[in-house]
């Protein structure tokens, strides 16, 4: 396995948040989290990301506990996270955030810079004719390519999406899951979260929905319509 | 383009000011000259702040106290030890350094509210500390005829030498400040600046980030500390008092946080400003202050500010006094 969290736990002071989840990632596969707001869903790529605490359980990345790894040090190990709301840095050009990016990655793993910034400007051409434009100044779907394109530069293993879809038009959401499907055709594993559905399918693929901080359904098929509403409503599958 | 033109306004009033700065001492007035040199050592600690601020978005009111570090270290060590005032200016930064480790390691944890809460204590206690630390410090009374630097045997004890020496300090901060900016580390900086949890998410060490922002700046406020003693001779604790740090905020504010000309500016204008509306007398302070909230209401960011997520003052206007915010 590439990533295992086993029976992790998450509290915001007296709120438990998530409530012993297991999760095992393959390499070069797809896992869907779906659920309401308030549901968990941030709350558990942030935990596998290591920018929460965990109240209990664990995280091992390649068979290596990482549980006590923080944030930036699980980056480098290989896990990127595209943060919920995109991760906007005001006042920094694009290519600022793209080195930022690169710089994120284990030196040895790291090619020289032209390589590197051909590499993800190959993966979203748009963002080529904005190098040296503030990203405050992007598109929501723009961005939304900037901030994968900043945390593929990091040479992950494993990609955390949070909400990708969030805000933007249709189109750029067609853009955005265009991409992450081509990085999935690559063998790049990923932990993709949405609210409702999610418009991209994989041979190896693991859905779970989350509500109130239990997995309610974690199967290696989607849910269907029906089930969905009736997970959403609480309780758990019929 | 914005961020061009910004830039080029700058590196235009730069310019400017080093003209200005070359002509000032044929203006043949030992005030100006007096007052410039002051300036150049306020802009220094602005500077300092700046990195800690404008890049890397901590609030730190420790800038007093570092350069107290470089202040009475210059004194105690030239005028007790006999140490060469040349050799007393970096071993205080070198002590300014360690310290900064030593308070930072523990304070940088917190974030927000919390660090400027904990750094303003340590501002307030310093000058407790240099007043009730006598022996060392020669508790209120302070220390007088500390010597003046001397480079390869030339002293600087004119008022002349001794601008040219801080406004070389000056410049050379500047210089850091420019470099740190452009460099990996700044942009990690800004990144931090934005939010710890995006920083970390991009493999950013922020404790580590943090702790160098905090040195740096201690660093050149420490060598701004020392110059300004070697400049008056004297050291006392109320050059070190906690309304020194609360100008040096207003400066940078005024100024415009995160730019490189704002520091300067800032610094001018809040060392000039109160000897122009001298005439005002008991009203002075109450013009000049009133005057500090009106810039600022109208340019949240100061002059040349970059900061354009922080909490535009502006909004606290009633409607019919707002500026017409640009778009986005």
């Amino acid at each position: 396995m590439l990533l295992r969290a086993s029976e992790i736990s998450v509290r915001y002071g007296r709120v438990e948040a998530l409530h012993s989840i297991s999760l095992a990632v393959a390499p070069a596969s797809l896992t869907v989290v779906l659920g309401p707001n308030g549901a968990g869903k941030t709350t558990l790529v942030r935990a596998l990301a290591g920018a929460v605490p965990l109240q209990s359980g664990a995280v091992s990345l390649r068979e290596r506990n990482i549980t006590a790894l923080p944030a930036h040090r699980r980056v480098r190990a290989g896990i990127a996270l595209v943060p919920e709301g995109r991760g906007r840095l005001p006042g920094l050009s694009v290519l600022d955030n793209l080195i930022l990016g690169r710089h994120a990655a284990v030196q040895g793993r790291r090619g020289t810079r032209e390589a590197d910034l051909e590499s993800a400007l190959e993966l979203f051409p748009g963002l080529r004719d904005r190098l040296n434009q503030d990203c405050s100044t992007l598109s929501g779907g723009e961005m939304q390519m900037l901030a994968i394109a900043r945390a593929l530069l990091a040479r992950p293993e494993l990609l955390l999406l949070d909400e990708p879809s969030l805000g933007l038009a249709p189109l750029a959401i067609a853009r955005v899951y265009d991409a992450l499907a081509r990085l999935l055709e690559r063998g790049l594993a990923m932990v993709l979260v949405e609210q409702k559905a999610v418009p991209l399918r994989a041979p190896r693929e693991v859905t779970v929905v989350l509500q109130n901080g239990r997995a309610v359904f974690h199967e290696a098929r989607r849910p269907t319509v029906d089930e969905l509403a009736s997970l959403y409503l609480g309780g758990r599958a019929a | 383009m914005e961020l061009a033109r910004r830039n080029g306004l700058e590196r235009a009033v730069l310019t400017l000011i080093a003209v200005g700065l070359v002509l000032a001492p044929f203006a043949g007035s030992r005030l100006l000259i007096y007052n410039l040199t002051i300036t150049a050592l306020y802009a220094m600690v602005v500077i300092s702040l700046n990195i800690i601020l404008g890049l890397a978005g901590q609030v730190s009111f420790a800038q007093t106290s570092f350069m107290a570090i470089g202040g009475y270290g210059s004194a105690i060590l030239t005028t007790r030890l006999g140490l060469d005032p040349l050799l007393a200016l970096p071993a205080s930064a070198v002590l300014a350094f360690a310290a900064s480790f030593v308070i930072g390691a523990p304070l940088l944890r917190l974030r927000g509210h919390y660090l400027a809460m904990a750094t303003f204590a340590l501002a307030l206690g310093t000058n407790s500390f240099v007043t009730a630390a006598t022996p060392l410090t020669n508790g209120s009374i302070g220390i007088s005829g500390v010597p003046p630097l001397a480079i390869a045997g030339h002293a600087a004890d004119s008022a002349i030498s001794f601008y040219v020496l801080c406004w070389a300090a000056c410049a050379a901060a500047t210089g850091a400040f420019a470099l740190l900016a452009h460099s990996h580390i700044g942009r990690a900086w800004r990144a931090l600046a934005t939010g710890q949890e995006i920083a970390a998410s991009l493999g950013i060490d922020i404790t580590r980030a943090k702790l160098m922002a905090f040195a740096i700046a201690a660093v050149i406020a420490s060598v701004a500390g020392s110059l300004y003693v070697e400049f008056t001779s004297f050291v006392g604790p109320d050059l070190y008092d906690i309304g020194i740090v609360l100008n040096v905020f207003l400066m940078l504010f005024v100024g415009g946080r995160g730019s490189l000309a704002g520091p300067i500016v800032g610094a001018a204008l809040l060392t000039f400003a109160p000897q122009f509306l001298a005439g005002l007398e008991q009203y002075q302070n109450l013009v000049f202050f009133g005057v500090l909230l009106a810039l600022i209401l109208v340019w949240p960011s100061g002059f040349f500010g970059r900061t354009r997520d922080a909490a535009p003052l502006s909004e606290i206007l009633p409607p019919w006094l707002r500026r017409r915010q640009p778009a986005r």
